[in-house]
């Protein structure tokens, strides 16, 4: 019997670039979380309906559990990891901190990547509002990450 | 806020930012599968695939020569090194009081039979392919009523009939007969409650570790009850208890299910001990649906008997609880509370109920937010109305009729409920109130529209433990605190809570810091592994933390600060009552020159020299807290509704919440506990359920199936509160974190009858998904085209 197939994918995380042996099956959730142990995108499904698992990838929300290793050899993934520059939280970050957008925050760090992805391209705070059906979160019911939402962006709007 | 932060002696009723957001927001978390021990081997749990049967034969030895494979735990050998696990919560007569790890014959799909461990989860999850079990197939049963059948299938030998608790609740049944009979109405309904899965976003999951140098046991698990799941791992393998370490590290939700020790967790710890290295399990989305106790399903006949002039005479409800496979450790539980509090906070000449606890081949149905409190207040309120209806009543007015006044508080319900304090009828009239205002005026869509009210009241607090003892729950009912000011002058309270969400490192921070004059970035609260954290039978469970762990810093923090003012009024030559600790500084009410630094105090305390005679060096104190009553929550909900007769879609176009939880100790986290529950509430009433076929497989394997509530069904909400202090509870507050999730199906079916009253007498079941009111709808023929 031959073991599973591998392969060495190399890609960009949080801008810094990164090379890793891996099977080609491995969940890109996997790579991040067990290759590399960036622990803070979770996994609350693993069949693509909770949106823990989000990602960007190319700038682009990706539901990391559901994407391969080998599609993302090439390029550019960011994570929440990736997000406070410096240790001091981002405006989005300090949103959800200060309208109490997360309880548990198991569902949060993927919820910050879907909005990251929609404040840079530059969506209005009713297109971010439209992204959220995409998250699961069995703590907050919602309210609060809609009030963090509009904090965030009416923030961004007066800046 | 930064008020709040520099004012010291009043953080209690501040919207205090949570201490413990930024790791959570910036992915710096540890939850159980962040954890990566070296040489940690990865288990695959091995479960029955089918729903009653006994395993014949169990062949490891293909899956042993796959590569990664290193060792797999067989059904015999897991038996032969383990001890049942005991139901917790024993009702009298029990037929079944333990279950065991591994089972000689499985009852439901998903049961654990073994381990296989492998290098990785995928090289596990291949291996666990090649694992071959035979089973001798036996019938099986699945709908409780077809359980008391005399064809079905007997369960457990224990379990006559499959009923594994039979009981009378309230006042004996003859009173309630007679009560019924001289009453002018009866409304009579049946009642039926589905299957939940209360679904934390992150799933169970251990890692294991064992110490063969030391012979010790350390299990990281994502749980809500640390002690309680060390008490029961040590007696399931047969370990001293100083010898099981088990912490609960960042922890990914709970709301019921993580309230115990499961089989598969005994497992991975046995495999764990065998392979000598760090073993994990995270549990699959799938594994969830079968693995991790179920919450809700009960059947209710149920009868509310009034007179002609709205008076309520009484109330009874015959219960069939679904209690799966086997009791689960609360059994039949939540049937009981369901029954204790079915009275809500009305006044009844006379009321009871009878509890019957089936056994059905299904994952065992355990505790889940809300427990039993959400079945009586739909039975309840929904009778409420019908009575309403009959009448041709105002449902306010006939609540409001009815309701136990502020000033015959304390009361005594027919099942020995003592409430304690509050005004049911204030939080009823506001509600009412506010539902109606800021309600757009109806566009003609062609929907109707409707208004529905819950008025419940919340047993919370659990609880003093002479009521566990009389009720036959196994867990000590107190909590502990301990609150120790360091050398450097900052505080840190230990406490034997484990906050899964619920923000207690910081509400409980706000308690001590007010009680030692710090602010709150100087507090610091340590919780959730039993090498350190202090005792807690319960743990986080039950809406009572605050409450019974709260009031335990509270008492403590209290003793703390008065070894404090007297160390520093002997430093200070002042009388300590002249003495007020500000920002960290002890100085001479009035007169801030003459102070001393907490610091100083703290540094003194512990060296422990020039202190008065007979005081006792440190600053540290302990207290345990064991609550001298419950304390009762309560609040009325109300929902308006739209409801579109062309596909039974029920849209909430308005939600309110008139709360009372005692004191208020961070609004900001009351409501946001409060807009989560409402949140699973609406799952409840109008998404989600658990469906099996009539062999017993589950029907439901994802969340693409098991549909909760997203962004989409959870309306923003208005949430108001009013604050009557506990009497029973240092600090005054009660319990919350379940209240949300009680009321919504009832106010939302309440709302759903209002509005399409030609279906009121079919509205009894949930969820209301489209396809169940469309076909009420069409029952009545009131359906509509396209
Ligand atoms: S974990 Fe990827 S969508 Fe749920
Ligand atoms: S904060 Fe717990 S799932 Fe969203």
């Amino acid at each position: 019997m031959t073991g599973p197939q591998t392969r060495v994918v190399r890609f960009a995380v949080n801008g810094r670039p990164v090379q890793v042996t891996t099977e080609v099956r491995t969940l890109v959730s996997d790579l991040l979380r067990h290759d590399l142990e960036l622990t803070g995108t979770h996994v609350g499904c693993e069949h693509g309906a909770c949106g823990a698992c989000t990602v960007l990838v190319d700038g682009a929300p990706m539901r990391s559990c559901l994407m391969l290793a080998p599609q993302v050899d090439g390029r550019d993934v960011r994570t929440v990891e990736g997000l406070a520059v410096g240790g001091d939280l981002d405006a989005l970050q300090e949103a959800f901190r200060s309208e109490h957008g997360l309880q548990c925050g198991f569902c949060t760090p993927g919820i910050l990547m879907t909005l990251t992805g929609e404040r840079e391209a530059g969506r209005t705070v009713e297109d971010a509002l439209a992204a959220l059906p995409g998250h699961l979160c069995r703590c907050t019911g919602y309210v609060n990450v809609r009030a963090a939402v509009r904090r965030a962006w009416s923030q961004l709007e007066g800046s | 806020m930064s008020d709040a932060m520099s004012r010291p002696g009043t953080l209690v009723g501040q919207r205090v930012l949570r201490v413990n957001d930024g790791k959570l927001l910036t992915g710096a978390g540890t939850f159980v599968d962040d954890l990566h021990l070296p040489g940690t081997l990865h288990a695959v749990v091995l479960r029955s695939p089918i729903a009653h049967g006994r395993l014949v034969a169990f062949d490891a030895a293909e899956a042993l020569t796959m590569p990664g494979v290193v060792d797999v735990l067989a059904p015999e050998e897991a038996r032969d090194a383990t001890r049942p696990l005991r139901c917790v919560w024993l009702m009298p007569g029990q037929g079944q009081v333990d279950y065991p790890v591994v089972p000689r014959v499985v009852r439901h799909v998903g049961q654990a039979l073994g381990v296989l461990l492998a290098t990785s989860v995928a090289a596990a999850e291949d291996g666990a392919e090649r694992v071959r079990m035979e089973f001798e197939e036996l019938p099986c049963v699945v709908d409780v009523e077809a359980a008391l059948g005399d064809a079905a299938p007997q369960l457990d030998p224990g379990c006559p009939g499959n009923v594994a608790v039979d009981l009378p609740r309230g006042d004996p049944p003859d009173a309630v007969e007679a009560a019924i009979a001289r009453a002018d109405h009866v409304v009579a309904m049946r009642f039926a409650i589905q299957r939940l899965a209360g679904s934390p976003l992150e799933a169970r999951g251990v890692v294991a570790s064992w110490s063969p140098a030391t012979g010790e046991l350390t299990m990281w698990s994502s749980t809500q009850v640390p002690h309680h799941a060390r008490d029961h791992l040590a007696g399931a393998l047969g370990l001293a208890l100083d010898r099981v370490r088990v912490v609960a590290p960042d922890v990914g939700g709970g709301f019921g299910p993580k309230d115990h020790l499961y089989a598969d967790e005994v497992l991975v710890c046995l495999a764990a001990m065998r392979a000598r290295v760090p073993v994990k399990w995270i549990e699959d989305r799938r594994e969830a649906f079968t693995a991790t106790v179920h919450g809700r399903e009960q059947i209710h006949e149920a009868r509310l008997a009034f007179d002609d002039d709205g008076r309520f005479v009484a109330l009874h409800s015959d219960v069939l609880a679904d209690l799966g496979a086997h009791p689960s450790n609360v059994g039949a539980g939540p049937a009981f509370v369901a029954t204790g509090m079915l009275e809500g906070p009305y006044r009844f000449d006379s009321s009871g109920g009878r509890v019957r606890g089936v056994l059905t081949n299904k994952t065992p149905a355990g505790a889940y937010r809300g427990f039993g409190m959400q079945q009586a207040a739909w039975v309840r309120e929904r009778l409420v109305d019908e009575a309403a209806r009959t009448l041709g009543a105002d449902p306010a007015e006939l609540r409001r009729r009815n309701m136990i006044r502020a000033d015959e508080l304390p009361y005594t319900t027919h099942t020995h409920q003592n409430y304690d304090s509050g005004d049911y009828a204030a939080a009823l009239e506001r509600a009412t109130e506010l539902v109606g205002e800021g309600l757009p005026a109806a566009p003609d869509d062609g929907r109707r529209r409707g208004v529905g009210l819950c008025s419940y009241v919340e047993f919370t607090g659990l609880g003093p433990s002479a009521v566990q003892e009389i009720v036959g729950f196994a867990l000590g009912g107190y909590e502990t605190a301990v609150v120790r000011v360091e050398p450097d002058g900052r505080a840190t309270v230990l406490t034997g809570v484990s906050p899964h969400g619920q923000g207690l490192e910081t509400s409980l921070a706000q308690l001590a810091a007010d009680a030692l004059g710090l602010p709150i970035t100087d507090v610091r609260v340590v919780h959730g592994d039993t090498a350190t954290a202090p005792y807690s039978a319960a743990g986080t469970i039950a809406s009572r933390s605050m409450t019974v762990g709260g009031g335990a810093v509270v008492r403590a923090a209290g003793r703390l600060r008065v070894k404090i003012l007297d160390l520093a009024g002997h430093l200070l030559e002042a009388a300590p009552g002249d003495l007020e600790i500000i920002q960290g500084v002890v100085q001479v009410r009035g007169s801030p020159t003459a102070a001393v630094p907490l610091r100083t105090v703290a540094e003194k305390a512990w060296l422990a020299w020039g202190l008065p005679p007979g005081m006792a060096p440190g600053l540290e104190e302990k207290d345990l807290h064991d609550p001298q009553d419950i304390s009762y929550s309560y609040a009325t909900h109300a929902a308006a509704v739209a409801v579109d007769l062309a596909t039974g879609r029920i849209e909430i176009e308005r939600y309110v919440v008139v709360h009372d939880c005692g004191v208020i100790v961070n609004p900001m986290i009351v409501d946001g506990q409060t807009h989560g529950g409402v949140a699973q509430g609406i799952g409840n009433a109008l998404l989600e359920t658990l469906v099996y076929d009539d062999v017993g497989q589950p029907r439901i394997a994802t969340f693409h199936d098991y549909v909760l509530p997203g962004t989409g069904e959870v309306p923003d909400m208005v949430v108001e509160h009013t604050q009557t202090p506990s009497p029973f509870i240092p600090g005054g507050m009660k319990g919350m974190g379940e209240g949300g999730t009680i009321a919504p199906a009832a106010a939302i079916g309440n709302a759903l009858a209002n509005a399409v009253p030609e279906i009121a007498h079919l509205v009894t079941e949930t969820p209301m998904t489209p396809a169940r009111v469309w076909g009420w709808l069409d029952a009545a023929g009131v359906a509509t085209d396209w």
